[in-house]
């Protein structure tokens, strides 16, 4: 297992590095200057953007630009170009702003997901199971950013309560439970919205999960011994259609960068998609470049993690791996 | 079953707990909810950020509503747009005016002219009865002594590759004898009522070249250019408005630091100063002198008559003893500058425009960048404290965003679009106002062209548009139709000149007389060319785009035949009007509250580049303009602006379209608040005041608990 591990590891530490240069290679080939050497800025003199483009080795060869970029981010000097602040920095308190966002969607999802995908396979065909799956692929169809105004208009109009933002604009002076509860309120608008479309298709997941092993045959020996149905469910089906639901927690983790671009942008939220997406456009060549090693890092680690959960809850690959091993 | 139960009760609970929290959040009807500072909380939306927050050196609209809240300037505008001494209690214009006295010329009864015999001749007509008016505004009269100026006239010239470029020509003028006088009231024609008495060419042909040496040998053709600009830099005549401001007493500075005559006179000096780079330069540049005659009066003398140059005193006064050489010093040292920065540095470096102190009805906290800048009452204000506690302006780039806040009760004012109007005024949760703003658009056309230059060929172009279908179809209502060059909501507009009849008939006989006949293709004619013009505008501005479509449709409907095209603004600039190669725009004005229209109608200023671009050119409204801008007194100002305005609505040089109307939205639970002497408060519902500004009263306005029923 360890050896698994390990080598798995180092593979992944090898992708990485290519990701890196990858990715330095396309945002540096693709067209577009750092706003603040734009030419096209009137405000900037020649001699500033000349200044400035030395400072930033925007003139240096792209190798060495990779390698002033891992020294910096290694030594925890990286700046941004844009306000010459730590760039690691930004990213944290941009993340503690995306975390709860992506906690409480990724709970939803997961909660709503199984009970009423399971609700679905049981009655298969039944009214509850066609109302769920037309309502699952309507929210597939309908892109989340157009669902989203629509809820903004609708829940500002009905009930006069803000919903854009981290929190209320000037609630600073209310005491603490208050303030807590407006920031637990500015969740759910938003989470909820980018936890539609994952909840549609894991519920329907988790239909046809469940309909397959129902229709098993240690399913059907379950019931034969006598067993109560909700047993036979619970217990002798949902364990094994759990499976491969386990495997894709890990693929939740780089969710955390990229997965709400959108929905950050409709309710301004300070999170890290929008840093991201900001960083694009004014050509944050440092924000960018270390959001998309973070996302990379992320992305193999979900994968790692999965491989390895796989192995520990499913016995059949463990064997396999000991047999390798 | 355990596993079933947890599957549904998850769900449950955490639906539960993030949707109890709706309970604890403040909705637009009850904002106060846990959090009482909101109702002494006023929160306003801008789509930028500010820039710079430096009275003297903002140019941006942010920046603008930042900087008059925490400074204030000597004077304001009041209700009805007149002067208010804010920084300054009173103030006082007078004049000096200089006459040479110049020796080849003659007195009417042949006397040679010196200054003492000018005096005395003078003084001799003022006993006079005939003269009483005169001798009423004559403080007094005295000679001067010649003396000796030297100064640099600029001139065209050519280099050595033959390109003209400019130079500085240094000369000496021996100014001669000059009487000056002092006169209580400002008077334009004071030189021209002398006239009788010094003689009808007293003011003509004076010798400049006897009084003028130059430094060094230079052609005939650069003396000639420096003789042209003689009698304007040396006026035989010259009128030197004077404005003494007497300062209030005890106005501090947030920082504590009392305001006097010193920062009046710094802030001056600091906008005059090229390398600040102000863009208020030009207000000032009429300034002469700004003399500090003690702390608390300043002298203000101008170099020639201008009247709207008062105006520019509405601008902030800057603390200088935070601005001053020796602060600037201190900032550099503290913040630890290279020489190469310490050369560079100026005003426009300094911290202070991002923690500006001034002396306004609200005091600067903190500026997160593109996130809102935090305004506090400033308790020692010398009028009062306003009501509200706190000011922010958030910075929200999205407009939907920011009509959402707004009607979350997260913003307390949102400036709606057009098409909203109806809807906002039909719902009660909100107050809404419209009014006008300065602006106003129009079709201008170009009278240099033939087609264009007679004033009924332009009428009947006119009256074949109905203003009214602009109104209905383009602004929803929100619009009034104008007939003038002034804003409607100033008194310098006459409302009794009438609209342009809409009349497609009457214009099409008009033209007939004009002998514009219809031919067989059904559009007008007359010897073999057809009626037939191109209208322009700029792209990116959808009504007047419409504009266009919706003339030139009328204009069809009486055999004119009008091609449109748009162009990106700055080709539309740079080929068409700066050159003035067009031959009719679709354009709008946004005005200021001065009467003063030189730049825009003078004939003088139809050159490239300038701003009468539709070569307006008539030498009674040039005459009508100037007096304007020299008047000081407002009556007569007032005569001689509705003549303008009647005059130019007469020649229609330009179709004058409609003034658009701005609504503004208004939380309802933010009224006025009147303070009784026994310490209640009284509620009154805010009105705008009658050049449309809803926040005049701003420092009285406060939010209640409820909505008032006011």
């Amino acid at each position: 297992m360890q050896a698994f591990i390990l080598r798995n590891v180092v593979q992944r530490l090898v992708l990485v590095f290519i990701v890196s240069i990858l990715a330095h290679s396309v945002i540096h080939l693709a067209p577009g200057e750092p706003s603040e050497v734009d030419p096209a800025n009137p405000r900037m003199k020649p001699e500033d953007v000349a200044k400035i483009r030395e400072a930033f080795h925007l003139d240096a060869p792209l190798y060495m630009q990779y390698a002033y970029w891992v020294r910096d981010l290694a030594s925890g000097e990286l700046k941004s170009f844009k306000d010459s602040q730590p760039v690691l920095g930004k990213i944290w308190r941009r993340f503690l702003n995306s975390l709860p966002l992506f906690i409480c969607a990724t709970l939803l999802v997961w909660t709503l997901a199984f009970p009423t995908g399971i609700q679905a396979a049981i009655h298969r065909g039944a009214v509850y199971d066609r109302t769920t799956t037309f309502a699952a692929y309507t929210l597939i169809s309908v892109p989340g950013f157009f669902l989203s105004y629509i809820v903004i208009l609708w829940v500002v109009d009905l009930f006069g309560v803000p919903v854009i933002g981290l929190k209320t604009f000037g609630m600073d002076m209310a005491p603490p439970l208050f303030q807590t509860m407006d920031r637990v309120w500015h969740l759910v608008i938003p989470s909820l919205m980018s936890a539609l479309g994952g909840m549609a298709i894991l519920s329907r997941y988790v239909r046809s999960q469940m309909l397959e092993v129902v229709g098993q045959d240690y399913v059907r020996t379950a019931r034969a011994k006598g067993a109560e149905e909700t047993v036979v469910i619970y217990r002798h089906a949902l364990r094994n259609a759990l499976l491969p639901f386990v495997t894709m927690f890990g693929f939740l983790l780089p969710g955390l960068i990229g997965g709400s671009v959108i929905f950050e942008q409709i309710f301004a939220w300070p999170g890290l998609g929008r840093l991201g997406y900001e960083a694009i456009l004014a050509r944050d060549f440092p924000v960018i470049l270390t959001l998309n090693f973070i996302a990379a890092v992320l992305t193999l680690a979900g994968t790692l993690l999965s491989d390895i959960l796989y192995a520990v809850v499913d016995p059949r690959i463990r064997t396999g791996l000991q047999g390798d091993g | 079953m355990r596993v079933k139960r947890w599957l549904l009760l998850a769900p449950l609970l955490l639906t539960i707990l993030l949707l109890q929290s709706y309970f604890w959040v403040p909705t637009y009807e009850k904002q106060a909810t846990g959090n009482p500072a909101r109702l002494v909380t006023y929160i306003e939306a801008s789509s930028g950020d500010a820039k710079i927050l430096n009275p003297i050196l903002n140019a941006d609209t942010a920046s603008s509503g930042i900087v008059s809240l925490t400074f204030e300037g000597l004077l304001d505008l009041d209700e009805n747009l007149n002067f208010r001494g804010r920084l300054a209690t009173d103030w006082m214009i007078s004049e000096k005016a200089y006459l040479f006295a110049s020796p080849s010329n003659r007195l009417p009864d042949g006397a040679e002219i010196t200054g003492t015999r000018v005096v005395e001749r003078i003084r001799a007509a003022l006993q006079d009865e005939a003269f009483a008016a005169l001798a009423d505004n004559v403080r007094s009269v005295t000679v001067l002594p010649p003396v000796s100026r030297t100064t640099t006239v600029s001139v065209q010239t050519q280099d050595a590759d033959g390109n003209p470029t400019r130079r500085k020509v240094e000369v000496t003028f021996d100014v001669p004898e000059r009487v000056a006088f002092s006169l209580h009231r400002v008077d334009q024609d004071f030189f021209q009522r002398l006239l009788p008495v010094i003689g009808d060419r007293y003011l003509e042909n004076f010798p400049y070249e006897r009084y003028l040496t130059f430094a060094e040998e230079v052609s005939p053709e650069i003396k000639a250019q420096v003789f042209a600009q003689l009698p304007e830099l040396f006026p035989v005549a010259e009128h030197n408005p004077v404005i003494d401001f007497n300062l209030r007493k005890g106005v501090r500075f947030h920082d504590g630091h009392e305001f006097d005559a010193g920062d009046v006179k710094f802030t001056y000096d600091a906008i005059m100063n090229p390398g600040n780079l102000s863009p208020r330069t030009s207000d000032f540049e009429p300034i002469k002198a700004v003399e500090i005659i003690d702390a608390q009066t300043v002298r203000v003398v101008y170099k020639r008559l201008f009247s709207p140059a008062i105006n520019a005193w509405t601008m902030g006064i800057l603390p200088e003893h935070l601005l001053n050489a020796e602060a600037m010093q201190r900032e550099m040292d503290d913040r630890g500058l290279s020489d190469a920065a310490r050369k560079a540095f100026g005003m426009r470096d300094s911290q202070f425009n991002r923690s500006p102190i001034g002396s306004g009805r609200f005091r600067f906290v903190e500026w997160h960048s593109d996130e809102y800048i935090h305004l506090q009452r400033n308790d020692d204000y010398w009028e009062g404290p306003p009501e509200y506690q706190d000011y922010y302006m958030r910075i929200v780039p999205d407009l939907l965003t920011q009509e959402m806040e707004f009607r979350s009760g997260a913003v307390d004012y949102y400036g709606t679009q057009p098409h909203q109007v109806a809807r906002y005024k039909e719902d009660d949760t909100y107050q809404s106002f419209s009014s006008l703003g300065f602006g106003y658009s129009y079709i201008g056309y170009n009278n240099r062209r033939p087609l264009f230059a007679d004033p009924e060929v332009r009428r009947a172009l006119g009256m074949a548009i109905n203003v009214e279908d602009f109104l209905r179809y383009l602004l929803y209502g929100e619009g009034e139709h104008i007939t003038g060059p002034y804003p409607p909501n100033t008194q310098w507009y006459d409302q009794t000149v009438e609209p342009l009849p809409y009349d497609p008939d009457a214009a099409q006989s008009l033209l007939e007389t004009k002998g514009w006949r219809l031919n067989a293709d059904g559009w007008l004619e007359k010897d073999g060319t057809v009626f037939e013009f191109n209208l322009i505008t700029n792209s990116g501005n959808p009504i007047r785009k419409n504009i266009m479509t919706i003339a030139q449709n009328a204009w069809k409907k009486i055999g004119v035949k009008c091609n449109t095209q748009y162009f990106e603004w700055a080709v539309f600039l740079k080929d068409f009007v700066n050159t003035a190669d067009f031959d009719a725009v679709v354009l709008g004005w946004s005005m200021g509250v001065d009467p003063d229209l030189y730049q825009l109608w003078h004939s003088s200023q139809a050159g490239p580049q300038q701003l009468n671009f539709i070569g307006y050119n008539n030498s009674h409204a040039d005459d009508l303009i100037v007096r304007i801008r020299q008047e000081y007194d407002q009556d007569v100002q007032r005569a001689l602006t509705h003549a303008l305005h009647r005059l130019i609505a007469e020649e229609q040089p330009y179709t004058f379209l409609y003034a658009p109307l701005g609504t503004r939205v208004l939380d309802k639970k933010i009224v006025l608040v009147h303070r009784n002497e026994d310490g209640s408060e009284r509620y009154e519902k805010i009105y705008p005041i009658p050049s449309g500004d809803i926040t005049f009263h701003f420092h009285q306005w406060r939010k209640l608990e409820f909505t008032p029923s006011l």
